[in-house]
């Protein structure tokens, strides 16, 4: 039985990407799969919101994307983190934590 | 930024990234597959479940899409397409709609290519425009303000020295002067100015150099001179004239410098022929001032223009250079105290002076004149052309929105939402008006250019209509336009009931009258009752002016001025030349008599006069003063109504005699006999000047002058030798004098010693260029009126007529039950006419609350003449008659048969 999926927090999707990239670059699939890997299965991305998200972070010049070979020698796309990316994630990642501890104190509370 | 032109790149290579996409999406679907096989699915069943898991591989790659593409930019794309689909569709249409606002685009855009060159346009190559100002100077006597832009050059040098708040100064003037010699040698206009003249620009010159303030200095600068660009490339062929000498006026100056191109310093007519220092070219224009124009107040002659320091507000500028006037007026007042004058004495409290730092361009700045006054009445009224223009098309597109009132209920019904359905007119509209604007851009050019020699006179930068700013004003105005038409439709297809057209079709049952589509048409005939009310208040100025009777004929009369060119010339001689210049105008077949005056009828020379038992005669009016031989009332044509001319007796050393005109006499001795009155002219004198005549009230000054204060002194009284600085007139058989110019000219010149020549030119030609704005207004009013009648009777005719084959099935129903056809024909024709009615009524009561800012501008004529505003109404019942007889009789041929049978 696999684990419920959880919708994204809107945003998250870049943010999460991002993170993944800093790693090293990788293709849109091992993305996908990292994500869910590390998100204990919680976490499946969608194909569809996946490449346009892409699409929208190569145009704000976050991400860069190139084509190279797997190790099974396929052709891939794969996607490296600009600098101008590095910055975005690091906003983006005291952002959320910020917002997680705001509403983490709301949810004790009560 | 960045994103902004990755965009657009994308947009370029999107069939590329398309096709990437798709790689890169079937590469991760393998990758799904393989990993199913790896958790032991069957190698069918895995593909399925990859492909599944993708989704739809369209949807994903068309939201991917949606990144590297405007989504707009194709819906746009598909709009255009759309509205051109239905404008080929309906020719007659697109070409009257385009038509309409072509003429309308037109009319702005050839106005604006005027007015912006005439007021607003910044001069060629000027640095920082916007710091730079004319100064005008304004004072107060006898409770009128006037303004004037030209004073003595001892003000300029006051109140450059005495401000604080300018950085930079410059004096100047602009005036024909005679250049070269020989017989090419032709009045050209030459430009006088201070050395800091050029550096209001950022010009280098073409050819040697400019002049320095060395070289403009009083009491007398260099003689150098600097060629305009065009005046080098015409005469002399653009070759290196550098070191040369040029004759102009009486000077001969080195040419040191040839102006880049393109530069015209502040000329807004033609660009000068030569820049030469002020100081240089004081001593060419008036020799009898040149030694003491930069001492005394009696000459003005000089234009100023400063730049503002950093920092310093307009309003800051005109107060600074307000006290420095001030302080200038005072010295002004010693000057002539000490040297005996008595004019300009008045005391400041009552004369006020203060500056102005204003536009550069005379005709945007304070002193404009009553053409440019008219000229912006003439914008507004191309404004209303194209306000009519659109109220016209906005009517037509109405009526083909009501047409396509099923089509658009199918679209609704079929899910196209209202927001894209407004999108679709708006782009249709916009379309519309883009064309329309590149039709009003041909129409523009063609009757610009003679709009703007009408306007700008001969020589002029008159250019293509099609420059920048006119092209940037002919988009915004189609814009604006498009957005105006576009509303009525979009508001109606974003109401419109679906179901209830959907049932009906395209044969409504019965026609709706739409409210917005009457307002519109009575807007459109109020509008054009304004516009032709304008046109027949101007016309009926001109012809007031035209046949107002001015105490002397233009028409048969040569005059005549010469300009000796440095030629000395003592008293005997003097009197030799004018008596030999007399002789050789007599002998031109054709001439009936000549005289001599010292003033032409458009200038104006006043004197101190006192009179017993008057505390101030200068309280009561301006009294203009005219030198005159015997014969000049015979010449000119002016009538002595009591007593005497002048007679060759009238002459130095013989008793002061003098002639009046009318309404002098009823001013200064009401009810009394004016003949052996005494007056004192001139402060000074002791004796009586004793009036022996009384001329009939003559213009002199301005044709707005209606007080005709007058008075004639004897010519040989005043100036013994006739001197050279006065005017021969010359009075022809014929009634048109223009033929005989350049005989007359021949013939006088012959006399001429040395270098100096004659001029001659008609006095009727002094007479147009006064008639000017009232000619440029009737001219421009009755034009747009005409167009504007023209746009509003075919509104009107398509509304009617619309309407009409909307009731047709109506009207064979009343015609069925027994209506005649005189009845159908009254009921069509009155809804004419109650439109037309409406638009009177709404139009005179918006000209007549006009009235007030119109009348200045008018010449003897009531800006609310009723005669005006009734035929002006008549006018429009008419066209609305005739408008609406057409489908009139088309109604009153409905068929009842037909009617009755389509249902």
């Amino acid at each position: 039985m696999a684990p419920a999926k959880r919708d994204l927090l809107p945003g998250t999707l870049e943010m999460m990407v991002l993170k993944t990239l800093t790693a090293q670059p990788m293709h849109g699939y091992g993305i996908a799969q990292h994500i869910q890997r590390l998100s204990k299965d919680v976490l499946q991305i969608e194909e569809g919101s996946l490449y346009p998200a892409l699409q929208r972070m190569r145009q704000r010049g976050m991400i860069k994307a190139e084509w190279g070979q797997t190790p099974n020698n396929q052709r891939a796309r794969y996607y490296t983190i600009t600098p101008t990316g590095r910055k975005q994630l690091g906003e983006q990642q005291s952002g959320f934590a910020e917002l997680v501890a705001a509403i983490g104190l709301v949810m004790k509370t009560s | 930024m960045r994103e902004l032109l990755t965009r657009i790149l994308d947009l370029f290579r999107r069939d590329k990234l398309d096709a990437e996409l798709k790689d890169e999406l079937s590469f991760h679907e393998q990758m799904l597959a393989r990993d199913a096989r790896a958790k032991g699915a069957s190698s069918g069943d895995a593909e399925h479940a990859a492909r599944r898991h993708l989704g739809n591989i369209t949807s994903v790659r068309e939201r991917s899409r949606d990144a590297w593409s405007f989504a707009w930019l194709e819906v746009l794309q598909q709009d255009v397409r759309y509205a051109l689909r239905g404008l080929r569709r309906a020719p007659g249409f697109t070409a009257a709609v385009i038509l309409t606002l072509g003429l309308g685009i037109g009319a702005n855009a050839a106005m604006f290519g005027v007015v912006d060159r005439l007021m607003f346009r910044p001069f060629p190559l000027m640095r920082d425009p916007a710091r730079v100002h004319r100064v005008y100077l304004q004072s107060t006597a006898r409770g009128i303000v006037r303004t004037k832009s030209t004073f003595p050059y001892t003000t300029y040098r006051d109140i450059a020295r005495w401000s604080n708040s300018i950085s930079d100064h410059v004096a100047f003037a602009l005036h024909p002067t005679i250049v070269g010699s020989g017989p090419t040698a032709i009045e050209r206009e030459v430009a006088g100015v201070s050395a800091s003249f050029f550096r209001f620009f950022d010009a280098k010159p073409a050819a040697g150099r400019f002049f320095d303030a060395s070289e403009d200095s009083i009491p007398r600068g260099a003689d150098v001179a600097v060629l305009g660009y065009g005046f080098w490339k015409a005469e002399f062929g653009g070759r290196d004239v550098i070191g040369t000498k040029l004759a102009v006026g009486p000077l001969f100056l080195t040419i040191i410098g040839v102006a880049p191109a393109g530069f015209s310093g502040v000329a807004t007519g033609a660009p000068p022929a030569v820049y030469m220092p002020m100081t240089t070219i004081a001593y060419a224009w008036n020799q009898s001032q040149a030694s003491t124009f930069f001492l005394t107040y009696n000459w003005d002659w000089t234009s100023m223009m400063v730049r503002r320091k950093d920092g310093v507000s307009e309003a800051s500028a005109t107060s600074d250079l307000s006290q420095a006037f001030v302080r200038s007026q005072l010295a002004l007042q010693s000057v002539n105290r000490a040297a005996g004058a008595t004019w300009g004495l008045a005391p400041l409290d009552s004369t006020r002076p203060h500056a102005i730092a204003g536009p550069v361009r005379e005709a945007a700045g304070p002193s404009a004149g009553l053409e440019s006054q008219t000229l912006l009445w003439v914008t507004g009224v191309a404004v209303i052309v194209l306000l009519i223009a659109c109220a016209n098309v906005m009517n037509l597109m109405f009526a083909r929105v009501l047409r396509r009132r099923r089509e658009i209920a199918v679209r609704l019904a079929l899910g196209v939402s209202r927001r894209r359905l407004t999108a679709q007119f708006l782009t249709e509209s916009m379309l519309l008006a883009l064309l329309g604007s590149v039709a009003g851009v041909v129409i523009a050019q063609w009757g610009g250019a003679a709009l703007r020699v009408l306007v700008l006179g001969d020589g002029a930068d008159t250019g293509s209509a099609a420059d920048g700013r006119t092209l940037v004003v002919a988009i915004a105005m189609a814009l604006i336009s498009g957005a105006l038409i576009a509303v009525g439709p979009s508001l109606l297809a974003a109401r419109g009931d679906v179901a209830a057209d959907l049932r009906a079709g395209p044969r409504a049952g019965t026609f709706q009258r739409s409210r917005a589509r009457s307002a519109l048409l009575i807007v459109q005939g109020a509008l054009s009752v304004i516009l032709l009310v304008g046109a027949g208040l101007f016309v009926r100025s001109l012809d007031n002016v035209r046949s107002m009777h001015m105490g002397w004929d233009p028409d048969p009369v040569l005059v005549a001025g010469m300009n000796l060119r440095g030629v000395t010339l003592d008293s005997a001689s003097t009197a030799a030349l004018v008596r030999r210049l007399d002789e050789a105008a007599l002998s031109v077949r054709g001439v009936k008599s000549i005289a001599h005056m010292n003033a032409d009828p458009f200038s104006t020379s006043t004197d101190f006069l006192g009179v017993a038992g008057i505390d101030s005669v200068a309280r009561l009016g301006r009294f203009n003063q005219q030198w005159a031989t015997p014969d000049y009332f015979t010449t000119m044509g002016t009538r002595i109504v009591r007593g005497r001319a002048f007679t060759p007796d009238d002459r130095g050393g013989s008793p002061l005699v003098s002639v009046v005109s009318e309404s002098m006499a009823r001013k200064l001795w009401p009810g009394l006999e004016p003949i052996g009155q005494c007056m004192r002219v001139g402060v000074t004198a002791r004796e009586c000047t004793t009036v022996v005549g009384v001329a009939e009230d003559a213009v002199q000054g301005t044709l707005l002058d209606d007080q005709h204060l007058m008075y004639y002194l004897p010519f040989y009284q005043k100036s013994p030798d006739g001197g050279t600085r006065n005017r021969l007139v010359m009075r022809m058989s014929g009634a048109d004098a223009a033929t005989h110019m350049e005989e007359v000219r021949r013939e006088l010149q012959k006399v001429m010693p040395g270098e100096s020549y004659m001029t001659v030119w008609p006095l009727g030609d002094e007479v147009n260029t006064q008639r000017r704005s009232w000619r440029l207004g009737a001219t421009m009013f009755v034009g747009f009126g005409v167009l504007a009648l023209l746009v509003a009777a075919v509104g009107l005719y398509g509304v009617i007529s619309y309407n009409v084959g909307q009731r047709m099935q109506e009207l064979g129903v009343r015609i069925a039950l027994g209506a005649q056809s005189s009845n159908i024909l009254g009921l069509v024709i009155g809804q004419g006419i109650r439109f037309a009615l409406a638009g009177v009524i709404a139009g005179t009561a918006v000209a007549l609350t006009a009235s007030r800012w119109l009348q200045p501008l008018l010449f003897h004529e009531s800006a609310r003449d009723p005669a005006v505003i009734g035929l002006v109404g008549a006018v429009m019942l008419l066209v609305a008659l005739a408008a609406s007889a057409v489908p009139a009789y088309r109604a009153s041929r409905a068929d009842p048969n037909s009617a009755l049978r389509s249902d």
